[in-house]
């Protein structure tokens, strides 16, 4: 997901503040920490702080993991439906199922406010390309939840509770 | 909250500062690498990218302390003062350990189903489950796939700590320090932060491209880097009395 260049070798690459992905696995929550009492707190830091770990360990992890695994048809040999596809699905922008709520809300963010670059192109893209792509679990929601990274925040909410009570 | 705030980057030795990509605020033989904010005018995706660009400019030239994302002090004499004067010590010990270190973070990535399909097939609740799940609406089977995906999910956790064991077995010998970090994609086999000395940086690299032959059709793996140490510079420093 990240573009990328590569060094000579080939085995190192460095990755471009539009890996954003990449980016926030790597800073976010590193590094020295200074007494809050000498800190000033602005508040879009925080919340794209605590967004992003939402994404990092939450019920989502564990329905993508379902849907991994429902997805295999152990009948057929051939079939190429399993985890890469599903990367693909999470990280085009799909319209697709609430499990990507919060991880688009955090994308949504992250690129959609961003006034540099090419960022808001690429997401229209991936947008688009992702409504044929709509996998038999979910094609009748496609439609009606076209526009669910803009609700991302409602789905957000109301994965917690569940989550919370019922994990059996 | 005051006008003129400062968002403080990273600290590196004032010897260092002539090459730094960004203003600095010199005290004693410490600099910090700091850009003038307004209060409350943060963008969250800006801030991500600036904090990377100016880190991963620095870290070109210099042994960087790279600070927490999102570290805004009131102003320059709050980090002359309260940053490097009272911390003084603990910083420079702090850079002295990382001199001519850098990071590089290295990643797998499960390449096919393959993993999906042996955990299908290697535990019976995970196919009892699934099979159950078969022909349920989505809505139905919710609480019955969160399950699944908890059962799925241990059972993924026991791939990644065999081959995080042997990333590590593979890597450790050409670097200084390890750290394993959360891997967050749910096809990520592993995510490990190294500290590496400059000068190994060569041997480093072939040894995560031997990795990466060794693990190939199974794994993809990446090399990122080199990177300003995030995650060999985790201190907390107090509120000093200066």
């Amino acid at each position: 997901m990240a573009a990328v260049a590569h060094s000579p070798r080939g085995y190192l690459d460095r990755p471009r503040p539009s890996g954003l992905a990449d980016v926030l696995e790597i800073i976010l929550d590193k590094g020295i920490v200074i007494d809050a009492y000498v800190r000033v707190s602005l508040v879009g830091i925080e919340l794209l702080t605590i967004d992003a770990r939402i994404v990092i360990a939450s019920v989502d992890t564990y329905l993508r993991f379902a849907e991994a695994v429902n997805r295999l048809d152990l009948t057929e040999a051939d079939d190429s439906e399993g985890l890469p596809e599903l990367m693909e699905s999470m990280t085009s922008g799909g319209a697709k199922s609430k499990t990507q709520g919060a991880l688009e809300g955090v994308k949504e963010k992250l690129f959609g406010d961003d006034d540099g670059d090419d960022d808001n192109g690429k997401q229209r893209q991936r947008r688009s390309s992702s409504r044929g792509s709509s996998s038999r679990g979910s094609s009748s929601k496609a439609s009606s939840s076209r526009s669910s990274s803009r609700s991302s925040s409602s789905s957000r909410s109301r994965a917690k509770p569940r989550s919370s009570g019922n994990s059996k | 909250m005051s006008e003129g705030t400062v968002y403080v980057y990273g600290v590196v030795d004032a010897a260092d500062a002539g090459a730094a990509p960004v203003r600095v605020v010199v005290e004693g033989g410490l600099a910090a690498l700091v850009a003038d904010v307004q209060a409350g005018s943060v963008q969250a995706a800006k801030a991500v990218r600036e904090h990377w660009r100016v880190l991963d400019a620095a870290v070109e030239n210099a042994t960087v302390l790279p600070l927490r994302f999102g570290t805004v002090m009131a102003d320059d004499e709050a980090v002359r003062e309260e940053l490097l004067r009272a911390n003084a010590e603990h910083l420079a010990g702090l850079l002295e350990e990382l001199r001519g270190r850098v990071q590089v973070t290295v990643k797998g990535t499960y390449v096919d189903d393959g993993l999906m399909r042996g955990i299908v097939a290697g535990s019976p609740a995970v196919k009892a489950l699934r099979e159950r799940l078969k022909g349920l609406p989505e809505d139905a089977g919710y609480f019955e796939r969160v399950r699944l995906g908890e059962l799925v999910a241990a059972e993924v956790d026991r791939h990644r700590e065999a081959d995080t064991a042997q990333a590590l077995t593979a890597l450790e010998p050409h670097a200084v320090a390890s750290r394993t970090e959360t891997a967050s994609a749910p096809d990520a086999a592993f995510n490990i932060a190294f500290l590496v000395a400059r000068a190994d940086l060569g041997a480093f690299e072939e040894a995560v491209g031997a990795l990466a032959g060794t693990l190939s059709g199974r794994i993809a793996v990446r090399g990122v880097g080199p990177l300003a140490p995030y995650s060999f510079a985790d201190a907390e420093l107090a509120a000093g009395a200066v």
